[in-house]
């Protein structure tokens, strides 16, 4: 970040803070997402050092993401349901500061990258521990029901949550440049199967392995909450435990645990049982919506918009995940 | 005449393995994942160039037959699985199952070739 724009942040931190002292150290892009960027913000205010990510939108913006006055507000209700969210501090909508709006949150400690909590035996004090620990996190998410005023952004919520997937989907299949049999196949198995609708809770929408950070004492941070939306608790169990977000491990419970030991945290701290039939449902769901982000993905590569090999190799994904919808929905392997 | 030798597929596979083996162990961080998708597309790509496309035209021309759609038959396809011209217990389930899993199987021979236990 130039001079000029650390002044303009420095200036506002001022104005947030309300600090008179207050002074800006070393920033650093941390890996950030396809949608967000992250900085690593050291800040000295009064004199006491403060560890901070700032959070902003990239150049390239999903029309389904939230904006980020939204994730704060996101965060906000989460953090005083209990969740383990980093604290949300401040937001910033003057778009003259850095340009686009952003928020800043503690820094937390720990481990999100998949690749590496799949093969950790020790993060969180084991595997199975792990995934207790996170079915309670998703627990308390789940406590968050509407109406509420602070998140009137959500809309209302769907009457048939299941249907309402099913639907949006199809929308999204018929903005597609090609035809998707696969996953319209997946859609009609779902909508054939779809079981009846249940409250509606708050749905994180990208609570997998990737999005969670762990440290050996615990869960440190449930990330990246700009999908969320009011929907039927199971989505977010089934997104969870889906294979396609294991990291190729065998663990079920999103390459970390055991499945039983997943259900068994959320159902001690839900106070329901987790009905493993509609977890299922929302398992073949979580394939076919990360097929359609995978195709949207790639055409945006496709289509010039922006060049990138990370996302022309995205649109690749989806001929796995069509094997496995496939799998799922009882076709067999071979005549 | 021919062409030169070695040809696309083959000489692909060289270049990979010689971004893998001498150029990937010099990097870490983004330099490394950035090379490492670099080798994945272009095993996809030499994947692609060796592969018999007629599936291509026999899965068309199943669609085809499966939903009487001339123009445009995938699309056809896709609108009829939508309706439940396809349902278990419909006359045509089977070969609509099976042509999709075929469909899937080539697709996946290049873009995720170790599902289908290769790769």
């Amino acid at each position: 970040m130039d001079e000029a724009r650390r002044a303009k942040l420095t200036d506002w931190l001022h104005r947030a803070t309300g600090a008179a002292d207050v002074k800006l150290g070393a920033m650093a892009l941390l890996s950030g997402g396809a949608i967000q960027q992250n900085w690593a913000l050291d800040v000295v205010l009064a004199g006491r050092d403060e560890a901070w990510v700032l959070r902003t939108d990239n150049a390239a913006t999903l029309a389904v993401s939230l904006p980020r006055s939204a994730e704060f507000a996101l965060l906000k209700a989460a953090f005083a349901a209990g969740v383990t969210v980093p604290a949300p501090l401040y937001l910033c909508e003057d778009t003259g500061v850095l340009g686009p709006p952003f928020f800043i949150m503690r820094r937390v400690q720990g481990i999100a990258a998949g690749h590496r909590v799949v093969k950790s035996e020790t993060l969180c004090g084991g595997r199975d521990a792990a995934v207790a620990a996170l079915g309670r996190e998703l627990a308390r998410i789940h406590r968050i029901t509407p109406p509420r005023v602070d998140l009137a952004f959500l809309g209302t919520p769907p009457d048939d949550a299941c249907l309402a997937f099913v639907a949006e989907q199809r929308r999204a299949l018929d903005r597609q440049v090609l035809p998707r049999p696969v996953l319209e196949w997946g859609l009609r198995h779902l909508e054939r199967t779809a079981p009846a609708p249940l409250p509606p809770v708050l749905n994180h929408n990208d609570f997998r392995t990737g999005n969670l950070m762990l440290a050996d004492n615990g869960v440190t941070a449930v990330l990246d909450w700009e999908f969320a939306a009011w929907g039927d608790p199971h989505a977010d169990l089934g997104w969870f435990c889906a294979k396609c977000w294991r990291f190729g491990s065998a663990h079920e419970a999103g390459g970390i645990g055991a499945r039983d030991a997943f259900y068994a945290g959320y159902a001690a701290e839900a106070s329901r049982a987790v009905d493993a039939a509609r977890v299922m449902w929302w398992e073949l769901a979580a394939h076919i919506r990360w097929a359609v982000i995978a195709i949207d993905q790639g055409e945006r590569h496709l289509s010039g918009k922006e060049t990138s090999l990370e996302l022309a190799l995205t649109g690749h994904i989806v001929p796995e995940l069509e094997w496995e919808i496939l799998n799922m929905t009882g076709v067999p392997h071979a005549a | 005449m021919q062409r030169e030798a070695p040809e696309g597929p083959s000489l692909l596979a060289t270049a990979r393995d010689a971004l893998l083996q001498e150029i990937l162990p010099k990097l870490s961080g983004t330099d490394a994942f950035t090379t490492r998708m670099i080798a994945n597309a272009m095993a996809i790509a030499a994947r692609e160039a060796v592969q018999n496309g007629s599936w291509l035209e026999e899965t068309r021309a199943t669609m085809q037959h499966l939903t009487g759609a001339t123009e445009a038959p995938d699309t056809a396809f896709a609108a009829a699985i939508r309706a439940g011209a396809f349902d278990p217990g419909s006359a045509h389930y089977a070969e609509a199952a099976a042509l999709l899993r075929e469909a899937a199987r080539m697709r996946c021979a290049i873009s995720a070739p170790r599902v289908l236990g290769k790769g």
